[in-house]
Formats: structure tokens, sequence, C-alpha cells
């Protein structure tokens, strides 16, 4: 399993490398950033990854800290603690591309992050039912994971154990695992938050939503606050867009790259 | 099935030495879970009987490709499939996808 050394971590990379004949210049490079406690770069790697390296991208894909198979430190789960380490594995692998970052869910706060703090790495953001780190996002991410019982999102992983028994139980007993382990829960509502810093994030930004997710609700306003931004909504479709809806997701992602901002890619 | 191979590397296998090949990749990714031990045959279902979560079948489609080299792309049999395709998965699904893909003839793939 390809580790790279990060700071104090060894993280798990894959990629996938563009298909198609050598062409003049670089290729493309995607970052694909996946979301919170149950989530890894397995959701990538079945899903946009294979589609995007067919079309002509180099693909890379790792595990958030904490997540899959990179280590888990007790502390350190700050959102600018993800974007130092994003900033660090593309030092790590010697990569001089600016990167068109997909962020899923939390993955896209840290995509919107690293733009802010990096403009000069990331070429574009896609965000797919995320929100930009800002102090609403924050209070958020206070009421789902601290407070009574754990706060929501915890009581929603421990529901999701106990009400399914047929259900894959291993990811969400991972979940918890790094709850007990970690601080995420508390570190994750002190990040830093980027309200006054949103006008430094000038890469042109693509923010896709479920109609049926409460994220929705923000795309006139997430399109109105950034300098270059785009939003679609995929109606009858909540928070789960990745998963449930992979294949349209890809299409509009990568249409969006192509004609909107002339990424050259292989033909469809 | 008849081994035909245009190329001297690397030999077309056979089912039996492909089950041999994933059921050491399985076992080694079940190693983590210690349950390195777990029985594994043709109709073993990956989510089923061996609870493997998805990125379990990610170091065993990486471990597939450092095998088999880019014949075998398991990331995409799956993409195509969907990831909750994956549920009904069985090891005898994923040992065929290898044969096809060594097969002459496209898009044979035994599911």
């Amino acid at each position: 399993m390809p580790k790279i050394r990060v700071g104090e971590l060894d993280v798990h990379v894959q990629r996938m490398p563009a298909a198609g004949p050598p062409v003049d210049g670089p290729r493309p490079l995607v970052v694909l950033v996946h979301g919170m406690l149950i989530d890894s770069l397995a959701s990538y790697y079945f899903s946009l990854g294979p589609v995007f390296a067919e079309r002509g991208m180099d693909v890379l894909m790792y595990d958030l800290r904490g997540h899959g198979r990179t280590t888990r430190p007790a502390t350190g789960y700050r959102l600018e603690d993800f974007v130092t380490d994003l900033d660090g594995l593309l030092d790590a692998l010697g990569e001089g591309r600016p990167a068109h970052v997909v962020g899923n869910s939390f993955g896209g706060a840290i995509a919107y992050g690293f733009a802010a703090t990096r403009p000069d790495r990331v070429r574009s953001v896609m965000a797919i039912e995320a929100e930009p780190p800002v102090r609403s996002w924050a209070a958020k991410m206070a009421e789902g994971l601290t407070g009574e019982e754990g706060g929501l999102v915890v009581k929603e992983v421990r529901t999701w154990l106990l009400e399914d028994p047929e259900r894959n139980a291993r990811p969400f007993q991972l979940a918890g695992r790094i709850l007990d382990a970690t601080t995420l829960a508390e570190d994750i509502p002190r990040s830093r938050v980027l309200d006054d810093g949103l006008a430094a994030i000038r890469c042109p930004v693509f923010a896709l939503y479920g109609a049926d997710s409460e994220l929705s609700g923000q795309a006139d306003h997430v399109a109105a606050t950034l300098a270059c931004c785009r939003t679609a909504v995929l109606p009858d479709q909540g928070h789960s867009v990745l998963v449930e809806r992979p294949k349209e997701t890809a299409d509009l992602l990568l249409g969006w790259l192509e004609d909107d901002i002339h990424t050259p890619l292989e033909a469809g | 099935m008849t081994a035909e191979p245009h190329t001297a590397v690397p030999p077309v296998p056979d089912e039996r030495t492909v089950l041999d090949t994933v059921t050491g990749m399985l076992h080694e990714v079940l190693g983590e879970y210690g349950l390195d031990d777990a029985e594994i045959t043709m109709s073993t279902r990956f989510h089923d009987d061996l609870e493997l979560e998805s990125i379990d079948l990610v170091t065993l489609s990486a471990a597939l490709r450092d095998h088999y080299g880019d014949t075998v792309n398991f990331a995409a049999f799956i993409a195509d499939r969907g990831l909750e395709e994956i549920i009904s998965l069985t090891v005898g699904d994923l040992v065929s996808h290898v044969l096809a893909a060594f097969s002459t003839a496209p898009a044979t793939e035994a599911v």
C-alpha cells in the first residue's frame, strides 16, 4: 500500500495516471478529497477516479489524517491541519502543477480552505455537497460533533450502527473509533474560519448540491460570495450525491471542466 | 480454456491460479482484522461473508494491479457497476473479471 511521509503522518495515497496517448505539455492534475468519519479515498477510487483518469487527467487520491489507511494521530484535527497536510503531500510528491481539487462534504471545506491558503496551487475547486469553512459552518460542526451525547453526527453514527443489522457496520465502527481515539470532534469546530478570506478564492468554483439536502439552500449565497462560481442542484437527491449519483456527478464535473474552464480532456 | 499467449509475458492464468492469488490477497487484507484464516471459495461474497468495506477493496484492487499490471482494472470494473453493487460481488465475479481481462475477446466478463 503506497504511503507518503508528510510531517508526522504516513499518508495513504492512490494514483491513477491519465489514459490516452502522450500529449504536449503536462496533463491536468485532479486531487480528490474525501469526507469525514465514515469516508475514505475508496469513495473516489470506485467512482470519479477511474472516470477522470479515462478522460485524460492524472488522478491523486489520499486518505485524510485519522481516516482510511493514513496515520491516526490523537490530536490536530482543525481544518487548517487538513489543509497543511494537502499542501505537504503535494510538496512530498514534488507536484508543481496547480490542481483541480474535488472535495466531498467536509473534503469540500478542505478544498475551499486550500484554495484560500494556496491560490497558486489550485486551478479550480469542485465542491460536492460542501460549504466554505465560514463561521456558520463552524457553528454547525460544533452542533454536529460536540454537546450532549456527542452531538448530532455522533448520534447519527450510533443510530446507524443499531438500526439495521444487515448493513455493513464496519465503516461506522471505524467512525466511532476515530471519535473515541482523537480530538476530531473538539478540534473541527475550533478551526480557523474564512469569513474574511473567501475573497482570496479567485479560482473557478463549481458547487454541486442535492436538492433535498439542507446545504442546497446556500447555493445562491455561495455563488454570490465567490469571485467565480457556478452551481448545480441534482433533483430528488439528499446529501449523499457522490455515492448515490456517481455518473451524473462525473458528467457534471467533467462538463464544467471542459466547457467552462477549457480543461483539455480526452474524448468521453 | 486454452491459453494462446501472443507475447511471452504475462502467461494467461487459469481459474485455479487466479483464485489462489486472490485468496492470498484477501487473507492479507483480512489479516488487518485478525481474520486471515477465513475460508474463501468462488461463491464467497465480499460484503456478506467477509464484511469487507470499500477501503479494503482499494487495497485488493491495488494488489491486483501490482500483480497483473494494467490489464486488470478492478477500479473501473466496480465504477461501471456502481459502489452499491459491490455488495453482491463474489470472489468468483472477480476471478472471472481477471480471466476475461486476459482473454483476447473483449467484454466477456461473466457477470
